[in-house]
């Protein structure tokens, strides 16, 4: 079937994407590094080969190479839970932070960077901003699951405000109370790939994976859903286990990457959309492609992040939004075009 | 995926495919619908009609087992209770008046997800699959369609591309809702039509709202009358489509034709006496 | 802008034409009389930095000092001045008048004996600090129109904010000098500092052209050249990596770990001992960083916080601590 061939031709043309993007990743940088010194350090993995120096090498392998597959495993985790929110709460306009899980996270490290104990902030702040993520999910979870039939969705998203509301505002008044910590909070959320290394791809790499297996795994029974509650289940589909394993994974996928990236917005609604134009609404394609092209897309926008005004870097999260909104124009401007 | 994979369910030989006693349905702590009682010949088409807020709707997505009721609902022979999600959504294929149209995907896509209940929870769909939604688009003249999206798709070709979706359930039991919602004319006459002939050919048993009593009469050989929930009438086309019935309950005076060349058909007429 | 003590004295006027005069002689007689008991009450001798001389009766007053908030017309002698920031309230006891406060801010450290209250320079509150009934009120940063809340309850208040050059600080000193009526002493402690600054200063001799990266924060925040901080390490000679960064950034820039590693500076300062937790054995734990010559050679120095973010008389012993790793630094690679 044409359908299927067409899928595969898509999904080959994002794993180049994502390849290409990884090499991007590793040849720029403020550090100037020639590109055959790069393509020596690659060919020889592990040992710093004749030519290139141990300073690159060192810069190669442990600033750069870390923080490339971190780049791409957040971007992943955030492009495939806002596809599959956008599934189960069928809202366009649903992205990984829907339930909570930024204000937990942000209160848990907040928490942390105010009463904890200052000599060992990098290892407890993402400890503490992946609980909160959980612990605020939860939260959302066991409060608007009680609604029955059509209203689920509906109760979730509603709890899931809630919930961010009363953990936001807790996260105001700690901070208020320990006015130093502002600042340090405030750029975590704007979100920070600068720090990365080994530890948060080690920290994040377990729960991305599984996250977005069971996503990419679930991706058929999110074109059922979509459908409505009740002509899913008219279809056998047992919409309350779907919706609880969605956002089990996609929370978890969330929580990582907010532990190890900060407050990252955008990537979440506008990589899928982005996939959804280029390929139709059928989550088979959309989340496989979400998972490609988020990686792609912000380890592309980490690299800006760190050359434009090199060799100072712009947060992150600035980013994402400056270079999200004209690119989703663009390709809007193309479909509009062409049908 | 090797998950389970079913062939169309193998059915007893039995008289009934739909048995219902007792239903009953609440809403909001409110009786909709209230102790009705039916039956479904296999291979028969049964049709609920009443005023608007009867609570046909309500009625048959009750025994399709959308929604909470009490009373004793069985399929073939077999308490839908005792069935789960899947098995159950492999004897009853619901075709809703309004049914959701997701954006931006096709025909072939939105037909395939009638497949879902042959496909376990993490199963891909596999050539069987395929092959059954060939066949759906086959039988509802839609293969030219396969690929267009659906919200480029008029009315009449949706409500066939729903009923295809219900078909690729390969479902014996084909409840529907209200299916000329929205259709002009000659596509209710086409759809009824089509639906009547999937019954011959392929031995579905039909059950339907309609609130058009001449179509209904025209297609369906049972019938279920609802009145505030409560079937005030049940049995043959001449028992309950009958003009002091229809008055009785509609409200207004009737005349029934039963003409050699015209066929069938109920005509309001306001000033006769019943 | 010294219009709220020109109410004060428009208050005594519309009492009566005629007795205005009398009123005014008898308010600073009481107040000469209060201040002179005021300081037989015994000066305690100070923490640290600058010596306390008996009250003499200013002659002066009133008068105009500048601010970062325009001129501040002060009336009279204040002996009840309250201070909202650190650097305000070591530069008042420096020069002094430290019998003459009596509130300081909640960061206010630094002298110990400083009346250290629940106040905040962050958030202030001006019922909070109107209920001291001062008579002068310094602080630092315009946190929403605190000035004009201030005056428009009646306060004087007199805004000192960060000084871009050195000399900025020592006219800040200078007019809280003339401020406080301590006016000679004031002038001591600069020269003082500028005394001491000139002797460092000749002592880094190998050092100049060291390379150095500040760091302000663990997610890698610096300042440039252009900043009050980074002027002081020019004056040593020493070589900032974060001037490259500077375009645009308001002279805070953040930068990225990568170059800081290429940089490959010869010392590191690290600012963010307090709040954020750093040390030389943190630095050199993060991945890459042990490539570093200044992580190799062991020159990663651990500031005071606070000192490092301050502009008072401390500055010269940040200039000192500076100096000394520098020199210390360029002995070992001589050696």
């Amino acid at each position: 079937m044409s359908g299927v061939v067409a899928r595969r031709r898509t999904i080959v043309l994002g794993v180049v994407v994502l390849a290409a993007a990884v090499l991007a990743g590793l040849l720029v940088g403020p550090a100037r590094i020639a590109m055959s010194d790069v393509f020596g350090w690659l060919v020889a993995f592990g040992d710093a080969p004749e030519g290139v120096s141990e300073q690159a090498s060192t810069i190669l392998a442990n600033l750069r190479l870390p923080r490339v597959l971190v780049g791409g495993l957040v971007g992943a985790s955030l492009a495939a839970s806002g596809a599959a929110y956008q599934a189960v709460f069928r809202n366009p306009l649903a992205d990984p932070y829907l339930l909570g899980s930024a204000a937990g996270a942000g209160l848990g490290a907040t928490i942390v960077v105010a009463y904890g104990p200052s000599g060992s902030v990098e290892l407890t702040v993402p400890l503490a901003a992946f609980v909160g993520a959980l612990v605020g999910v939860g939260l959302a979870y066991g409060l608007g699951r009680s609604s029955l039939g059509g209203r689920a969705a509906t109760s979730l998203v509603l709890a899931g405000v809630a919930v961010a509301s009363f953990l936001t505002a807790v996260q105001t008044f700690l901070q208020q109370q320990r006015s130093e910590t502002l600042r340090q909070v405030y750029t975590w959320i704007l979100g920070r790939l600068g720090t990365t290394g080994w530890d948060d791809v080690r920290l994040a790499l377990p729960s991305v994976l599984l996250a977005v297996a069971t996503l990419w795994a679930v991706r058929r029974l999110l074109d059922v859903i979509e459908v409505g509650d009740v002509e899913a289940e008219s279809l056998g589909l047992h919409v309350g286990r779907l919706r609880l394993v969605v956002v089990a994974a996609a929370s978890l996928a969330t929580a990582a990457a907010v532990a190890v990236g900060g407050l990252i917005g955008f990537v979440g609604i506008i990589v899928p959309h982005t996939v959804r134009l280029m390929v139709g609404g059928s989550y088979r394609s959309v989340l496989p492609l979400s998972v490609l092209f988020g990686a792609s897309f912000l380890i592309l926008v980490d690299l800006i992040a760190r050359t434009v005004v090199s060799p100072a870097e712009i947060p992150i999260g600035v980013i994402t939004a400056f270079v999200g909104a004209p690119f989703f124009v663009a390709v809007l401007r193309r479909r509009a075009r062409t049908t | 995926m090797r998950a389970e994979r079913q062939t169309p369910v193998a059915l007893p030989e039995v008289e009934l495919a739909l048995e219902v006693r007792g239903l009953s349905v609440e809403l909001d702590q409110r009786p909709i619908v209230t102790d009705v009682a039916l039956d479904v010949p296999a291979g028969g088409w049964l049709c609920v009609i009443g005023a608007n807020g009867a609570g046909k709707t309500t009625l048959v997505h009750a025994i399709a087992g959308l929604l909470q009721h009490t009373g004793e609902v069985s399929l073939w022979g077999r308490p839908i209770r005792s069935l789960k999600r899947r098995e159950r959504a492999r004897r009853i294929a619901v075709v809703p008046q309004l049914p959701a149209i997701p954006d931006g995907i096709t025909v072939e896509q939105y037909v395939l997800l009638g497949r879902t209940p042959h496909l376990g929870f993490l199963a891909a769909d596999g050539p069987r699959d395929h092959a059954a939604v060939a066949a759906a688009l086959d039988r509802l003249d839609l293969p030219w369609a396969a690929g267009r999206r659906l919200e480029t798709l008029s009315g009449g070709e949706l409500r066939r591309v729903v009923l295809a979706r219900a078909l690729a359930q390969e479902a014996p039991l084909l409840v529907l809702d209200e299916p000329t919602t929205g259709l002009d004319l000659g596509q209710q006459l086409r759809v009824l039509e089509l639906v009547d002939q999937l019954r011959r050919t392929e031995g579905l048993t039909v059950l339907s709202t309609m609130h058009d009593l001449t179509l209904a009469g025209r297609f369906a050989h049972r019938f279920a009358l609802l009145s505030a929930g409560r079937l005030v009438a049940h049995g043959d086309r001449a028992d309950v489509l009958a003009p002091h019935v229809i008055a009785e309950h509609y409200g207004v005076a009737v005349r029934v034709i039963d003409d050699g060349d015209l066929g069938w058909a109920v005509i309001p007429a306001p000033g006769l006496d019943p | 802008m010294g219009g709220d003590t020109g109410t004060h004295l428009d208050s005594f006027r519309a009492e009566g034409g005629q007795m205005g005069r009398p009123r005014t002689t008898l308010y600073v007689v009481a107040c000469a009389l209060v201040l002179v008991a005021c300081a037989s009450d015994g000066a305690e001798p100070t923490g640290g930095g600058g010596s306390r001389n008996p009250v003499s009766p200013s002659t002066s007053f009133p008068v105009t000092v500048e601010g970062s908030n325009g001129s501040v017309t002060i009336q009279d002698r204040p002996t009840r001045i309250v201070s909202l920031s650190p650097t305000g309230t070591e530069d008042l006891f420096a020069i002094g008048a430290g019998d003459q406060v009596i509130a300081v801010d909640d960061r206010s450290n630094f002298p110990s004996d400083a009346p250290v209250t629940d106040l905040s320079g962050f958030e202030p509150n001006i019922e909070a600090i109107a209920s001291y009934e001062p008579d002068l009120v310094v602080y630092s940063t315009e946190i929403g129109d605190l000035g004009s809340s201030l005056r428009s309850v009646g306060l004087t208040a007199l805004q000192l904010d960060a000084p871009v050059t050195l000399e900025d600080a020592y006219e800040q000193i200078e007019q809280l000098g003339i401020a406080t009526g301590h006016q000679d002493e004031a002038e001591v402690v600069v020269a003082g500092m500028r005394a001491e600054v000139d002797s460092i200063v000749e002592s880094v001799g190998p050092a100049e052209g060291l390379t150095f990266y500040y760091e302000l924060d663990d997610t890698f925040y610096s300042v440039t050249s252009d900043t009050f901080i980074g002027q002081l390490f020019s004056l040593l000679g020493l070589e900032n990596i974060a001037d490259a960064a500077g375009k645009g950034s308001g002279g805070y820039p953040q930068l990225s770990a990568e170059y800081i590693v290429e940089a490959d500076p010869d010392l590191i300062f690290l600012a963010d001992t307090k709040c954020c937790g750093q040390s030389p054995r943190t630095v050199a734990n993060r991945p890459g960083w042990n490539t570093i010559a200044a992580v190799e050679n062991g020159n990663v120095v651990p500031l005071d916080d606070d000192v490092a973010s301050r502009w008072g008389p401390r500055v010269v012993d940040l200039l000192r601590a500076v100096a000394d790793a520098a020199n210390a630094a360029a002995d070992e690679a001589a050696a």
